[in-house]
């Protein structure tokens, strides 16, 4: 139990104490009134670019060895997930955690694959979710850097042009602030403008999550940095792109009949326009896989991979 | 910093294009540095700030637009969310709910929005969120009101 409630720090609430750990230990009251908010702020950008230099990529059996002296469940799980999975990347808790294990994942597919015609598909898909935004009345300058940000990434994976990268220079990119951050700000325009877009399919799934009105919703949970994601997000996402996505669930929850299984989801994106046909007995199978524990996502790798 | 710079450079020239879109906002850049900017906002009309002009100073970081930037009144103001000596504006999008979907402009429209609809509950100006908490809305509206001829109206004579 308390293992699992360790990694749930997804947020930036863990950096009270680092702070005070930090500030002068003797200070007089002038240097507290100076320590306003700004402080505050370049502080956790600190914290957060020291955590960017950890994405660690591990067998499996790390993730076992963490619940070692936990729940026999989790144990029981972990053990299911060996059959099918081998590995696993571990994405930094900083509440962009979907986001950016979405984004190493797609673009490590790409470079892996070489699919050039998916690499078309997603390009034709990023330019509906311009003219969604446009017609949502946001402001050009206000995105763009965003999107060419993330359509050069995309570029740069396929190999055999100028600016062709390795797996490695993937790897240092995506632990770039300057670099990750954009592509995590450019899903989360995609996402958002989404979610606006078909509102009122979305309208009662957010109704579930929170008080607020879509627009509320967008503006308080989708659009600004660091606030965590759900189904919601996930849904929007996968339809804006067209990329499916599946989920793993690694929770303490168990049907206790005989032996335990694994639930995942799968968000199969719409098709012309039908809303989001995820967990249909469909064909497309998701590349994309990502492990959720309550609070965090991280990459998992399929054996054989 | 490039970005930033970029960015920036965007919203000037959008500035410069929608000079006369909302008349409530003068918005300008230093001449000689980009992440200076001053604002002049009008206070909205039914308040105790009407007929008010008011200076704001932003300071842009260079991870903006990412990061929020710094905006504080240099005029003087009474009100619950600002702190009235240094200027501080306690507003939720310039710190956690931030998003590079707002823009300076934005920013202004939504300081005005705030000084229509103080929130006393999160005061940073402990006078003002007390006379409001306490439902004496006759007090603050006096105090608001003088200090707002005081300090942001040009003097007569």
């Amino acid at each position: 139990m308390q293992q699992e409630t360790m990694q749930n720090k997804d947020g930036p609430q863990a950096d009270g104490e680092l702070e005070a750990a930090t500030s002068n230990p003797t200070p007089d009251f002038d240097d507290w009134a100076k320590f306003g908010d700004d402080d505050i702020m370049q502080q956790q950008t600190a914290i957060r670019a020291e955590e960017a230099e950890k994405t660690p990529f591990e067998p499996l059996s790390s993730l076992a060895a963490e619940y070692q002296s936990g729940s026999p469940i989790l144990l029981e799980k972990i053990k299911v997930l060996g059959e099918k999975y081998a590995a696993i990347r571990r994405t930094r808790g900083d509440g962009n955690c979907f986001f950016r294990s979405f984004m190493f994942s797609y673009l490590e597919h790409i470079l892996e694959s070489q699919d050039r015609a998916e690499v078309d598909r997603a390009k034709s898909n990023v330019e509906q979710c311009r003219k969604t935004l446009q017609s949502l009345g946001y402001a050009d300058f206000t995105f763009e850097d965003f999107f060419a940000l993330f359509l050069e990434q995309l570029e740069s994976v396929l190999q055999g042009n100028g600016t062709s990268i390795s797996q490695e220079e993937l790897l240092l990119r995506s632990r770039d602030q300057s670099i990750s951050d954009y592509v995590v700000m450019f899903f989360r325009f995609v996402t958002s403008g989404e979610i606006r877009k078909r509102s009122e399919f979305f309208e009662p799934f957010i109704m579930g999550l929170t008080n607020a009105t879509v627009e509320q919703f967008c503006k308080s949970s989708v659009e600004p940095m660091g606030e965590e994601s759900d189904h919601v997000h996930i849904t929007a996402l996968s339809d804006a792109l067209g990329v499916p996505i599946r989920v793993v669930y690694l929770d303490r929850s168990s049907c206790d009949s005989a032996g335990v299984s694994v639930n995942h989801h799968d968000f199969i994106p719409a098709v012309g326009g039908l809303p989001n046909a995820s967990g249909s007995t469909e064909t497309v199978s998701p590349f994309i896989t990502l492990l959720y524990r309550p609070g965090h996502y991280d990459i998992l790798y399929s054996k054989g991979k | 910093m490039q970005a930033s710079r970029a960015r920036l450079f965007k919203e000037y020239k959008e500035v410069q294009r929608e000079k006369t879109a909302d008349p409530d906002i003068q918005l300008a850049c230093d001449d000689s540095n980009i992440f200076k900017w001053t604002a002049l906002i009008k206070g909205p009309s039914e308040t105790p700030y009407e007929g008010g002009v008011f200076q704001l100073a932003f300071a842009v970081p260079e991870q903006y637009p990412l990061q929020p930037p710094q905006v504080r009144f240099l005029t003087k103001i009474f009100h619950p969310n600002v702190h009235f000596k240094t200027g501080e504006i306690c507003l939720d999008i310039l710190k956690n709910a931030w998003s590079p979907a707002w823009t300076l402009q934005s920013v202004c429209r939504a300081i005005i929005a705030l000084m229509a609809h103080p929130e006393p509950d999160s005061p940073l100006n402990c006078d003002s969120g007390n006379l409001l908490r306490s439902g004496d809305i006759r007090g603050f509206q006096s105090m608001a009101k003088m200090y707002t001829r005081l300090a942001a109206m040009p003097k007569k004579g």
